[in-house]
């Protein structure tokens, strides 16, 4: 098959091994982003001679020669990021951002900027400056967002690895719709370099976008400059939780990810423990406050009101109701965040992991991007941000794992997360559930990206 | 309170398809619609004015839909007695709790 069908880890091996030419690799993913870009719109941007330059120059890294999709919230030094936008409410220029740096000095090459939802702003991936984002199983459905193109295209393997970063769920949610490994770091263990909200933010992170876990590995230790060793996963204690973020699920989510976690039970040798987290729908909430007011210092009714014409409606609302939320809010909203945090740092005595589907339902359509749900027709913004929020609100890592497809052959993803800097304990645990499914769902990928029988 | 409200000027200020969803300001619409009569229809145009945003018609049915989906909670948050959670001075966010 074509080198491009490999992993992340495969394609770096063939390469050092030399069994597979770099130069072959990059044209093989250039020719396919053209061939199958046109009806996913995930990469909105390639620059072959720069590719090119970064491959002549690729230091003899872990990832030397392999092609990489970062997503438009990142600047380049030939190309300022649009965070999906016409206008970005900060001031932006091309520049090394550290993603950048950290893929450069890996021997990576970027061969493309990935598509994203508007300004960030949204678990769908639908609205953006450059069109909707559409996802590889169905491309009338949703890919997620805002990390829609980087996870696009990993499913579609136009690439074999993708950067995305997560503020609230922005990695995990486009690799539950797309079906792949979606890593949410530490707060401050990846690289932010460069991002222009990174003197503010206490939320976002950057993170890989891969087939499986250990491709997240690899792209992982590479985000964070550190090695994220394997280790050992026996008698692993999973907490899960009865509540909405659990409950208020379709039936064959919930059936999915019961069944990975009595499967990730079975293969550590471990134990399941029902255990309580209360207000966990406020800290979802707390976390929207925090991330909404961390951009609010540059905004002005001068600019809010010269707005560019060509930002979404949705966008221009959201906005300007930002600046109606009241103080108190904003101030209870970090209150939350003090109780969360200390919520789990005790219930991370009691368990290793806790484990919740990512998202309620899988993608939903593009033109109608709601969800039904036990609980009644939510917005999947509204539906999605139940579970996602709190480890962007307490800091704390979290990992999206695929556990299955549904009816409509569309992903079903699994959520686990740990304490603090527990990052390789979540890559761990992803690899036991894999080992205990068979790789299945790992190795499910859609009809548009079936193996190719060419050379690369 | 001046509340500026904008000529909608379809052609000129009406985002090109690509910028969002089809449909998306029908749905908007939708649900300004059904809150119709809430209190924020007066308070938010009014909220706007008093801090010089100048809001449009599709601006005001956005932001009343956002509002529909965030206030309930927002009260929730408001009414959650947090008195005794001691503060977390200069949180590391990296790190658990001290």
């Amino acid at each position: 098959v074509s080198a491009l069908d490999l992993g992340l880890r495969a394609q770096a091996a063939a390469i050092a091994a030399g069994d597979v030419d770099a130069a072959e690799l990059l044209e093989a993913s250039l020719a396919r982003i053209e061939q199958r870009n046109p009806t996913l719109n995930a990469v909105v941007e390639t620059f072959p001679e720069r590719s090119g330059e970064m491959l002549e120059s690729a230091p003899d890294g872990p990832l030397r020669g392999v092609p990489i999709v970062i997503k438009d919230e990142w600047p380049l030094p030939w190309r300022a990021q649009r965070f999906g936008a016409a206008e970005l409410m900060a001031p932006t220029a091309p520049g090394e951002s550290g993603p950048y740096r950290a893929l450069r000095d890996a021997g990576a090459v970027i061969v493309g900027v990935g598509n994203m939802h508007e300004l960030g702003a949204g678990s769908t991936g639908n609205v953006s400056v450059y069109g909707p984002c559409h996802n590889p199983w169905d491309t009338e459905r949703c890919p997620g967002g805002s990390s829609s193109g980087p996870a696009a295209s990993a499913a579609a393997r136009l690439v074999a690895g993708a950067v995305g970063a997560d503020g609230v769920g922005s990695v995990r949610f486009p690799a539950a719709y797309c079906g792949l490994t979606g890593l949410k770091p530490t707060f401050g263990r990846s690289t932010m370099e460069g991002h222009h909200a990174a003197p503010v933010t206490t939320t976002i992170v950057s993170g890989p976008l891969c087939a499986d876990a250990g491709d997240c590995r690899l792209l992982g230790s590479v985000l964070f400059g550190e090695e994220l060793a394997a280790g050992d996963t026996t008698g692993l204690r999973i907490g899960i939780v009865r509540d909405a973020v659990s409950e208020d699920v379709t039936p064959e989510v919930r059936e999915a990810c019961g069944t990975a976690i009595e499967a990730l039970r079975a293969e550590t040798g471990g134990e399941v423990r029902e255990v309580s987290l209360p207000d966990l729908e406020l800290s979802a909430l707390a976390t929207i406050l925090i991330v909404n007011g961390e951009v609010l210092g540059v905004t002005t009714a001068e600019r809010l009101n010269h707005l560019h014409p060509e930002l979404s409606p949705i966008a221009r609302g959201t906005l300007k109701y930002r600046v109606l939320t009241p103080a108190a809010a904003v101030a209870k909203a970090g209150q939350v965040r003090t109780l969360m945090r200390r919520r789990l740092a005790a219930l991370f005595d009691e368990v290793d992991v806790l484990a919740w589907p990512t998202v309620p339902a899988p993608a939903p359509p593009l033109t109608e991007p709601l969800v039904e749900l036990p609980s009644g027709t939510l917005t999947a913004d509204q539906a999605n941000v139940r579970g996602a929020g709190l480890a962007n609100l307490t800091g704390t890592p979290a990992i999206s794992v695929p556990v299955g497809l549904g009816e409509e052959r569309l992903p079903i993803a699994l959520q686990l997360q740990a304490a603090w800097g527990r990052d390789e304990l979540l890559l761990d645990a992803a690899e036991a559930l894999e080992r205990a499914n068979g790789r299945r769902w790992v190795e499910s990928r859609p009809p548009l990206a079936e193996a190719e029988p060419t050379e690369a | 309170l001046r509340l500026r409200i904008l000529s909608f000027a379809a052609p000129r200020r009406a985002p090109p398809a690509r910028v969002h969803d089809r449909g998306q300001d029908e749905r908007s619409s939708r649900v300004a619609g059904a809150m119709e009569g809430a209190p924020a229809d007066e308070l938010i145009p009014a909220g706007l004015a008093l801090l010089g945003i100048e809001a449009d018609e599709v601006d005001l049915a956005v932001i009343a839909a956002v509002h529909g989906f965030l206030w309930p909670p927002i009260l929730e948050l408001l009414a959650l007695d947090t008195s005794e959670v001691e503060p977390e001075r200069c949180p590391d966010l990296s790190q658990a709790p001290r």
